[in-house]
């Protein structure tokens, strides 16, 4: 579930993480939050396998994000299904569309 | 509506934030949930509000001192269960509604964060059925309670939002404001939320102002003042006892309740009587002075709201009157006139008004007057046997719900007594300032996203019935059956022997009319002339005898001669799509038509096209319909030996262009393209040959059926571009029609072969195909690469390597033919000269325009692009 890659940015070398969800997210996962407490690098989501997401799981991620901004931490989400993508979109959270890919300033859509 | 936040609001404005990001957090997760997940949440949400419909009654009651517990309870089960009843099959998720006829589907998309108000007449009942409709559509929504019932209201969508959190709902898809002194407050910045989608506004009158200055989507209701017509022909027991149960329903909250009763004198002392006898007090003139006094608020004119809800007896003690305990209603009769009466408004508790009338006019109108003092849109009734009136009624009253026969007020809640959409919400309309006349329910809580497939028109292919197609064909006059016959001519068809042909192959016994006026351009005044013959001689069976002229002007003679009644002005509209044109033509003929041409050009015999000129506008009108198609055609080219040289080629290269323009058109049939195949290759083989030989018959023949085959293919394929710009320039220069299109084929060929500036707009034409098709024509052709005719069969395929070479192909194959024949292929040939040409182009490029033949073109020729095609057209051509 847990992949490590070194990626090279500049002269800087940094730690890469990405973490597969196993499934609907429904609830805070401790495997994530366990991976935050440590990780020095950058995050990445894989959505592969999330088909649904829950009010909470919409909750723990924006809760999440934070706590990575805090950090340093960049994290981003990969392969996010449509169903869910529509509910991001409709959920309106800054944060979460940031983990997107979109940009935090400029026009949006 | 600007609201801005000032300091003391930061916790409150703290606490909206909180609701609406709670909400807006489950409208989309709710995005995911099927209909399977929806049904179950509803059902536990009814279930749970059905447990509790007794305890949410008297929580209302005791909230708000309004009303009657019973009803309460009776409008809480109206709002569970008759409303589960009517939604619980209703599709909600994914699609939602198919049109098969219309190729069409509806999906659900929900609304997404809905504010609700709830108001203090119904707290509970409100909260139960805008929950229901909410989870039903996938919506969030927030309730903003009435200040005086918010606990009572608060209550009510706790219990719901449990039973639906357990099965499986949403966290937080149903919110509330808590009861404070700054509710509404709270409710203002709800309404300008940028999480709010919706407002759904039932309660005062201004709140729902507040609600639709937001600037959000409101589904306001209006206010309420119900007419209630009692026409002669009821039967007055069952009104009174209807009017009872409705208006002392909850105590008279409910605002589609009677108000003012409207009654036919016949009857008025049986029904007041009536009225008497189950309860009700009948206040003398004075009495209805103090019960004025009482229950209208002198300074807005409108009831006053201590009143609301109030039992008869608390009503009358108030007032100061003496009635009978448990009076259920006040009854007051209004003298004078109505307009002005103070008690003609809404009142919502159980005092009713009722005039006396002596006609339905006067009961319309009074109705009317009630109607319109502030209740328009909302609620009517009318208690009458007589259909007539009932109708009238429902013609001149403006209400979202008129009530037949029946209580307004448990009527216009729907279910109990008609199958009126249950509701606890009732859209006015614009007559209430409302979007919707509905009784509001989950209907109109989703956005309908409609899929429409591409619409494919059903092609067809008609041409004339019978076509007789060997030299000496003529014959065929022989055995027609006709006793009295009209042939139509022009002058040059008498000398040419063609009109004796026919005349002596008529049956003796028939009686014959001539009319040989028909010039050039046939003139309506033309038709109407021959039209008199007609009425005269009233023949079954037309002739026509000549070129393109003759036989359209037979048409529409035949047409005009069968529907005397038919007007010029309605089947002449110009039109973007045939099948959607306005013009309405009869359905079939009687009289037969047999056209016989006498020119190889127009293929008029088999086409529906029928072009005149209007003689009072000078207008050139096109008239197209299966009813202009002629019933027998008479090719017979032993009439067109006589034919001259130019007139031979000009009309030639009229049906060559026909071919031409019906292969690329945006309706070709494979129908059509084999005509307009086999007609080319005729016309490219017989032409030269009938020039050279001009009484040759067997050339003739052949030219003479591939007239008639090109006259198929446009007949069904119409015309294009080309046809544009040679009606334009004959038109004005007075060109002969063929040879006007003759000078324009090789530019718009070249044209047509392009990728258009401007696609058609046309569903049936999905590939444009305009290269590919002439390549075709090139290759059936069997022309080389340098465009000679190489002989059938070796003509290249097309490929996408060589489409352009077979498209040149094809240019050259047609100015080698027009040098051939002599055909000029420039409008410098025509002697037009340049200051007149470029004097009159932007009338030609406006003509062109606006020709129908446009229509069915490849490419929508633009402006500069018919002026190109005028100017490329001018200078003596090149070989391409
Ligand atoms: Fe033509």
């Amino acid at each position: 579930m847990t992949e490590k890659k070194k990626k090279e940015s500049g002269a800087a070398v940094k730690e890469q993480m990405s973490f597969r969800l196993p499934g609907p997210l429904v609830k805070g996962l401790d495997d994530v939050d366990k991976l935050m407490a440590s990780i020095s690098g950058d995050l990445q989501l894989d959505f592969s396998d999330c088909t649904f997401i829950s009010v909470e799981g919409l909750e723990w991620l924006e809760e999440m994000l934070l706590r990575a901004q805090s950090k340093g931490v960049s994290v981003s989400f990969s392969n996010v299904t449509p169903s869910v993508y529509k509910v991001f979109k409709v959920a309106h959270i800054d944060s979460v569309m940031g983990a997107c890919g979109l940009p935090i300033s400029g026009p949006v859509c | 509506m600007t609201t801005a936040v000032k300091d003391n609001d930061t916790s409150l404005m703290e606490r909206v934030n909180h609701l609406t990001r709670q909400a807006r957090l489950a409208a989309a997760v709710f995005s995911q949930y099927s209909q399977e997940d929806v049904d179950r949440i509803v059902k536990a949400m009814t279930a749970a509000a059905i447990e509790n419909v007794e305890k949410l009654a008297r929580a209302a009651c005791d909230e708000t001192r309004m009303g009657l517990f019973e009803d309460k309870m009776l409008k809480n089960f109206v709002a569970s269960e008759f409303h589960y009843h009517q939604i619980k099959d209703k599709k909600t998720v994914g699609i939602i509604r198919e049109f098969p006829e219309d190729n069409m589907v509806e999906i659900a998309e929900p609304v997404g964060v809905i504010l609700a108000l709830s108001p203090v007449t119904n707290p509970t009942s409100t909260v139960i059925f805008k929950s229901l409709a909410a989870a039903k559509t996938r919506n969030s929504i927030i309730f903003s309670p009435h200040l005086m019932a918010a606990d009572a209201s608060n209550l009510a969508a706790r219990v719901v939002y449990e039973a639906a959190i357990e099965a499986g709902a949403p966290k937080g898809f149903i919110g509330w404001v808590e009861k404070s002194s700054r509710l509404r407050r709270e409710t203002e910045l709800m309404m300008v939320h940028p999480e709010v989608d919706l407002i759904f506004a039932t309660g005062g009158t201004q709140m729902v102002k507040a609600a639709c200055s937001s600037g959000k989507p409101v589904l306001g209701v209006g206010s309420g003042n119900t007419p209630v017509y009692v026409h002669k022909s009821t039967n007055v027991r069952q009104a009174a006892m209807d009017i009872i149960i409705s208006k002392t329903f909850d105590n008279g909250t409910e605002c589609p309740s009677e108000q003012t009763l409207v009654v036919d004198r016949e009857i008025a002392d049986s029904l007041i009587q009536q009225f008497k006898d189950y309860g009700c007090h009948d206040c003398s003139d004075e009495e209805v002075v103090k019960v004025a006094e009482t229950i209208i608020d002198a300074r807005t004119g409108g009831m006053n709201y201590r009143m609301v809800g109030q039992p008869a007896n608390f009503i009358a003690e108030k007032a100061g009157i003496t009635v009978a305990p448990e009076t259920k209603i006040l009854l007051c009769q209004m003298k004078g006139d109505l307009r002005q009466h103070k008690l003609a408004v809404e009142k919502l508790m159980p005092v009713l008004s009722y005039v006396v009338v002596d006609s339905v006019e006067d009961g319309l109108n009074r109705a009317l007057d009630v109607n319109y003092a502030g209740g328009t849109g909302h609620t009517a009734g009318i208690f009458s046997e007589d259909e007539d009136v009932i109708e009238q009624f429902g013609t001149f009253i403006n209400a979202g719900r008129i009530i037949v026969n029946s209580p307004t007020s448990i009527g216009g809640l729907g279910g109990i007594y008609n199958n009126l959409n249950t509701t606890l919400s009732f859209g006015c309309g614009t007559g209430g300032g409302n979007i919707t006349t509905d009784n509001v329910g989950i209907k109109n809580l989703l956005n309908y996203k409609r899929v429409p497939r591409r619409k494919h028109f059903t092609l067809s292919f008609q041409t004339t019935k019978n076509i007789y197609i060997n030299p000496g064909s003529i014959d065929h006059l022989r055995t027609i059956k006709t006793k009295r016959a009209f042939v139509v001519t022009s002058r040059s068809a008498a000398r040419r022997g063609h009109l004796s042909m026919v005349l002596e192959r008529l049956p003796q016994d028939c009686r014959v009319d001539v009319f040989s006026e028909v010039g050039a351009e046939p003139e309506w005044s033309t038709i109407e002339q021959a039209l008199q013959v007609m009425s005269q001689s009233q023949p079954d069976t037309v002739i026509a005898l000549g070129g393109g002229s003759v036989l359209d002007a037979a048409k529409v003679m035949r047409l005009f001669h069968d529907y005397p009644d038919l007007k010029l002005k309605e089947i002449a509209f110009n039109f973007l799509d045939f099948r959607h044109r306005m013009a309405e033509f009869p359905k079939g003929v009687k009289t037969q038509l047999v056209a016989i041409p006498t020119t190889s050009g127009t293929g008029s015999e088999v086409t529906p096209f029928a072009v005149l000129k209007d003689t009072k506008s000078q207008r050139k009108l096109s008239l197209i319909d299966e009813t202009l198609l002629p019933t027998v055609a008479i090719i017979d080219a032993n009439l067109t030996k006589s034919l001259p040289r130019d007139i031979t080629s000009d009309t030639a290269f009229d049906a060559l262009t026909h071919a031409l323009e019906a292969l690329v058109s945006t309706v070709a049939s494979d129908y059509t393209d084999g005509l307009a195949f086999e007609s080319m290759r005729l016309i490219f083989e017989a032409l030269p040959e009938v020039l050279k030989n001009p009484t040759n018959v067997v050339w003739r023949h052949k030219l003479h059926n591939a007239s008639c085959l090109a006259g198929m293919a446009i007949g069904n394929a119409s015309v294009g571009v080309n046809h544009a710009l040679a009606h334009s320039l004959g038109g004005h220069f007075d060109v002969p029609h063929g040879r006007a299109n003759g000078v324009f084929l090789i530019s718009t060929l070249q044209y047509n072969a392009s990728i258009p500036h401007k696609f058609m707009v046309q569903s049936c034409y999905p590939l444009w195909v305009a290269d590919e098709k002439y390549a075709r024509a090139a290759q059936f052709l069997g022309l080389d690469e340098d465009g000679n005719l190489a002989g059938k069969g070796k003509g290249e395929k097309p490929n996408a390597s060589n489409i352009k070479q077979l498209n040149l192909a094809l240019r050259r194959a047609i100015y080698d033919l027009s040098i051939q024949c002599g055909q000029p292929m420039s409008i410098a040939e025509l002697g037009i000269s340049q200051e007149n040409f470029a004097a009159a182009m932007p009338d030609l490029v406006r003509g062109a325009f606006e020709d129908m033949a446009v229509r069915t073109n490849p490419a929508v020729p633009l402006f500069e692009d018919l002026k190109d095609l005028f100017i490329n057209a001018y200078a003596p051509r090149q070989r391409p």
